[in-house]
C-alpha cells in the first residue's frame, strides 16, 4: 500500500511539474483529462485506465505527438463517487480541458456526462457499461467498451449458430444483471427460431436447487443458459452432476471467477461463458504490452486497452480533421471507423460500439479459460 | 410408474432431504421456546458456525492424508458438535441469563444483537466470501424408472442426511422421554417456577437445552455443508428463518412438531418449485406459515398455551 501511495504521489508531482511547464508552451500541448478513481475501494480500476492512457500518450509523444502537439494526461480523482464526479467534471471545465477519458464507474460517468455534454466536451469512457449513459442521446459521449446486453446477443448467436441444442432452458437469479441478460438471450433465441422450453428465476443466495434440476431433467433440457453470478451457478452445476443431469451450461461474465471451479469442482469443465476479450493476448498488441511491462506495470487489466483505444480514437480524429474542436471531433468519430488496440471500432448513432468486445470462452475445472470455437 | 408419478416421487425425496435438515435446526428453536418462552434468533448463526467448524476439520484432516473418509466425517461431526455446543452455552450465559426475568422483548433484542455479532465475527475471522469444499460423497444408491421417461435417483448424500437425522431424532426423543435430565427438561417446560421449588437446578436445564439445540444445529451444519459444498457467514440467517418457520408450523414448543414442521416445509418447497416457477418457492412456504398462524395459531402439533397464574 505504501509503495502504491508513493507511486501515486509521484505521479501527482509529475503532473504538477508537467502542468507548470505546460503553462509556458500551451499552444503545442494537448491536454487529456483522465477521470476515474485514484483513491477508494475501486482505485485498482482507475490504475488500469491510467496504465492504458499513459501508455498511449507515451507512444504518441515518442512518435511526434498528435498532429504535432505534445500530449499530456491530467489525472482527476472522482473516487468512484457520483458527487465527487460532478465536482471533478466542473473542475475539468474550469481548467479548460475539452477531452476526457473516463469516468470509470457508470454511476460516476452518468452525472459527469451531463456536464460534459452541456459544455461541449468530448468524453470517451473505457469502462462504464450501463446502457443509460448513451441513452440520453448526448452526441459527445462515446465508449470503448461493450454494453452488458451485448453479451446476451453474443451468447444467443453462439447457441443458435454453434451449439444448436434441441431443448434450451433459460434460468436467471431475478436480479437486474442476471434477469436482464437472460431476457435478452431468450428474446434473441426466439428470433433465431429457438423457443426455450423453460424460462425461470431462482432466488439469489439459495443453496438447494434439487427441485429445479429435477424439473430440468423432466423437461429433457440439453442446454441451460444461466443469467447471474457464480455462487448459484456453482451449486447448480455441482448438484446437477450429483443427480446425473448432463446438459451444456452457459453464463455471462458474472460467472467467470475462479471461485466457480472451487464450488463446482469437475462440473466446471466445459461450461461456456461470455467474457471481455483478453486484449493483452492479441498479437497485434504485443509491442504495447511489452512497453507497459517495461515500465513495471500490469497490462492484463480489462480496462487497460479500452483506455488505450480511447486515446487512439482521439488522436486519429485530430489527425484527420486537423482540429481539436470537440464538436467537430464527435461528428467525425460517429461517422467513421477506427483501427485500435481493441480492434475495429465503429459507433452506432448512440455512441455505443457496434461490435461486441466480448468473446465466448470455455471454462475449465482448474479455474482457467480458453476461447471456445 | 408413469413419468408424472416418478417426477413427483423425486421431488418428494428432494423435499424430505432438505426438510430433515430444517427439522434438525428447528429443534433448537422449539426447545428453547418450550422452556423459557423466548426465540433464540442467534440459533441460525450456530448452524453456520457448525458448518464452518466441520469444513475446517474436514479440510485439515484430508490434508494430513491417509485417513478413511468415515473417520474424517465422524471426527468433524464430534468437533463441530462440541464447538457449537460451547457457543450455545456461552450465548445463553452471556446474552440471555442476565436478562431472564426481564421483559421478553429485551431478551429478543439481545438475541438479534447476538445474531448480528456472530455473523460479523465470522466475517472478520473467515472472510465474507464463499468457502467451498470438493464433493466428498458422490454417486447414487438407487436409480429407477427409465432414461426415456424419468429417472428417480437417491444419492448417497441424501441417504446419509436421512440416516443421520433419523438417528439424532431417535436419540433426542429417547433422551427427553427416558432420562432423568429429560424428565427435568419436560418439567421445566410445564412449569419452570415449580420445578425450581422442587429442587431442580433450572439454570442447568436451560443451559442444557441450548447445548442440545446447538449440537443438533451443528449436525445440520455438517450435513448441509457436505451436501452443498459451500458455506459463507450469511447462510445462518436464511436457514434460521426457514427452521423457525418449520418450528412455528409444527407448533413451537413441541419437539415432534418441529420434526414434522421441517419435513412439511421441505416437501412444500420442493413441490412448489416442481409445479410452479421456482421463484415462488419462498412465497408459498411463508404463505403457508401465515395460513397456519391464522387458522391454527398453535401450529399443527402445538398445545394452546395455558395462562400461567
Amino acid at each position: 500500500m505504501a509503495i502504491k501511495m508513493k507511486g501515486f504521489s509521484k505521479t501527482l508531482l509529475a503532473t504538477a511539474a508537467a502542468l507548470a511547464i505546460a503553462g509556458t508552451a500551451q499552444a503545442e500541448t494537448l491536454k487529456i483529462a483522465l477521470a476515474g478513481p485514484a483513491t477508494g475501494p475501486v482505485a485498482q480500476y482507475g490504475d488500469m485506465q491510467k496504465i492504458g492512457v499513459e501508455a498511449a500518450i507515451d507512444y504518441f509523444n515518442a512518435n511526434g505527438g498528435i498532429n504535432g502537439m505534445e500530449v499530456e494526461g491530467v489525472i482527476y480523482d472522482d473516487a468512484c463517487d457520483p458527487k465527487q464526479a460532478v465536482a471533478v467534471a466542473n473542475k475539468i471545465v474550469n481548467d479548460g480541458i475539452t477531452h476526457v477519458v473516463g469516468h470509470l464507474c457508470s454511476s460516476s460517468t452518468e452525472p459527469a456526462s451531463d456536464i460534459y455534454y452541456e459544455e461541449g466536451i468530448l468524453m470517451i469512457t473505457a469502462a462504464s457499461t450501463s446502457p443509460s449513459i448513451t441513452e440520453k442521446g448526448y452526441d459527445t459521449i462515446f465508449r470503448t467498451i461493450g454494453l452488458d446486453s451485448l453479451q446476451g446477443t453474443l451468447a444467443a448467436d453462439y447457441i443458435s449458430g454453434t451449439v444448436k441444442p434441441e431443448r434450451v432452458a433459460v434460468i436467471h437469479d431475478k436480479q437486474q444483471y442476471g434477469e436482464g441478460l437472460a431476457t435478452t438471450v431468450r428474446d434473441s433465441l426466439v428470433e433465431a427460431g429457438i423457443e426455450p422450453v423453460m424460462f425461470e428465476g431462482v432466488t439469489a443466495g439459495d443453496k438447494d436447487f434439487s427441485a429445479l434440476i429435477a424439473k430440468l431433467q423432466k423437461a429433457d433440457v440439453d442446454f441451460v443458459y444461466y443469467g447471474g453470478y457464480h455462487p448459484e451457478l456453482g451449486l447448480i452445476l455441482r448438484q446437477s452432476k450429483e443427480k446425473g443431469f448432463e446438459a451444456q451450461f452457459m453464463g455471462p461474465e458474472g460467472i467467470v471467477n475462479s471461485d466457480l471451479a472451487k464450488i463446482a469442482g469437475d462440473a466446471t469443465e466445459g461450461v461456456l461463458a461470455t467474457a471481455p476479450k483478453s486484449f493483452d493476448k492479441n498479437p497485434e498488441n504485443a509491442l504495447r504490452v511489452a512497453a507497459i511491462e517495461e515500465k513495471g506495470l500490469d497490462p492484463t487489466g480489462p480496462f487497460v486497452f479500452p483506455a488505450y483505444a480511447a486515446v487512439q480514437i482521439m488522436a486519429d480524429t485530430i489527425d484527420a480533421i486537423d482540429s481539436t474542436d470537440p464538436m467537430a471531433m464527435a461528428e467525425y468519430i460517429s461517422a467513421n471507423e477506427f483501427e485500435t488496440a481493441i480492434g475495429h471500432v465503429k459507433y452506432d448513432d448512440k455512441g455505443d460500439l457496434t461490435e461486441s468486445t466480448f468473446l465466448v470462452y470455455e471454462l475449465h475445472a482448474d479455474g482457467s479459460k480458453t476461447a471456445a470455437e | 410408474m408413469t413419468e408424472a408419478s416418478l417426477y413427483l416421487l423425486q421431488q418428494i425425496i428432494n423435499g424430505l432431504t432438505i426438510g430433515s435438515t430444517y427439522a434438525l435446526i428447528a429443534i433448537g428453536y422449539t426447545m428453547v421456546y418450550g422452556i423459557i418462552g423466548m426465540i433464540n434468533f442467534a440459533h441460525g448463526e450456530i448452524y453456520m458456525i457448525g458448518s464452518y467448524i466441520s469444513f475446517i476439520v474436514i479440510t485439515g484432516l484430508l490434508a494430513m492424508g491417509h485417513i478413511a473418509l468415515p473417520a474424517v466425517l465422524f471426527v468433524a461431526l464430534v468437533v463441530a458438535m462440541l464447538v457449537a455446543s460451547s457457543y450455545g452455552w456461552a450465548i445463553e450465559r452471556v446474552a440471555y441469563r442476565p436478562l431472564r426475568g426481564s421483559n421478553r422483548l429485551i431478551a429478543l433484542i439481545s438475541a438479534i444483537g447476538m445474531s448480528i455479532f456472530l455473523q460479523n465475527y465470522v466475517v472478520l475471522a473467515q472472510g465474507s466470501r464463499d468457502v467451498a469444499m470438493p464433493p466428498l460423497i458422490s454417486g447414487s444408491l438407487v436409480e429407477f424408472g427409465s432414461l426415456e421417461t424419468f429417472e428417480v435417483t437417491i444419492s448417497w448424500m441424501q441417504l446419509l442426511i436421512w440416516v443421520v437425522t433419523l438417528i439424532s431424532m431417535t436419540v433426542l426423543t429417547l433422551f427427553i422421554s427416558r432420562s432423568r435430565m429429560g424428565r427435568a427438561c419436560r418439567a421445566c417446560a410445564e412449569d419452570i417456577g415449580m420445578t425450581n421449588l422442587l429442587g431442580i437446578d433450572t439454570n442447568r436445564i436451560i443451559a442444557m437445552t441450548f447445548v442440545i439445540g446447538a449440537a443438533l444445529a451443528a449436525i445440520a451444519g455438517l450435513l448441509l455443508g457436505l451436501y452443498y459444498g459451500v458455506v459463507n457467514p450469511f447462510v445462518g440467517f436464511i436457514a434460521g428463518l426457514k427452521a423457525f418457520t418449520a418450528a412455528v408450523l409444527g407448533g413451537i414448543g413441541s419437539i415432534p412438531g418441529a420434526m414434522l414442521g421441517g419435513l412439511i416445509l421441505g416437501v412444500t418447497e420442493a413441490l412448489t418449485a416442481a409445479y410452479f416457477p421456482s421463484e415462488y418457492k419462498d412465497v408459498v412456504s411463508f404463505g403457508l406459515l401465515v395460513l397456519i398462524l391464522l387458522f391454527r395459531p398453535t401450529g399443527i402439533l402445538g398445545k394452546p398455551e395455558v395462562e400461567k397464574v
